[in-house]
């Protein structure tokens, strides 16, 4: 139940714009917080400038099936495959930046980390996924 | 894979975008599958191939893939 209407929310094609706007709303926050409230105003307009961007751009199926209201499953599994090749992008660039930084007689640090959580999470998201069948 | 989903369609005189919507996907998907780039769910070839009133082996050739 709880799966199949998170689905639902994540298939509104108010979620991302919703979503960019929120994200929009924290960054400013902390921002302010960090002291340079201004960067934190431009974050908040280019975030909610995209969530609108996408809002008003439905009659694109692209951009209905990236906002989530038109996906369908060949994007299920173009989704899928997008993330797989950006979570490499993501592993080789720290792999890459690992290498530099221990060359350098740097610690590694915190490439080291955020290789091992990745590693981590693959193996058990393995588990998990033949856990389900 | 090898189907004969546009073949069926324009005997019907279907446009991409009303076989699309009538199986809940988008105009581009029809479009892959009838390009043979995307091949389609059990699920959706199922639903194809009762639209269309014939066998899913009709509709569908994975010998000639």
């Amino acid at each position: 139940m709880t799966k199949v209407r998170s689905r639902g929310i994540t298939r509104s094609k108010w979620f991302l714009p919703a979503f960019s706007l929120v994200l929009g709303l924290v960054m400013l926050a902390v921002s302010w917080l960090g002291g340079s409230p201004g960067q934190g105003v431009i974050s908040l307009a280019v975030l909610a400038a995209f969530g609108l961007i996408i809002l008003l751009a439905g009659r694109s199926e692209t951009v209905r099936e990236l906002r989530g209201d038109g996906r369908d499953e060949r994007f299920a599994q173009i989704d899928l495959q997008a993330t797989a090749l950006s979570g490499l992008a993501v592993i080789v660039a720290l792999i890459v930046a690992w290498l530099v930084a221990t060359a350098r007689g740097q610690s590694g640090s915190p490439y080291d980390w955020l290789l091992a959580i990745g590693g981590l999470a693959y193996l058990l998201a393995v588990a998990w996924f033949r856990w389900r069948g | 894979m090898k189907n004969k989903v546009r073949a069926l369609r324009t005997r019907q005189n279907l446009a991409q975008g009303r076989l699309a919507e009538a199986m809940g996907v988008s105009r581009q998907t029809i479009n892959s599958i009838e390009n043979e780039r995307y091949t389609p769910s059990l699920p959706l070839a199922l639903a194809l191939a009762r639209y269309f009133d014939v066998t899913v082996e009709e509709m569908f050739d994975d010998q000639g893939s």
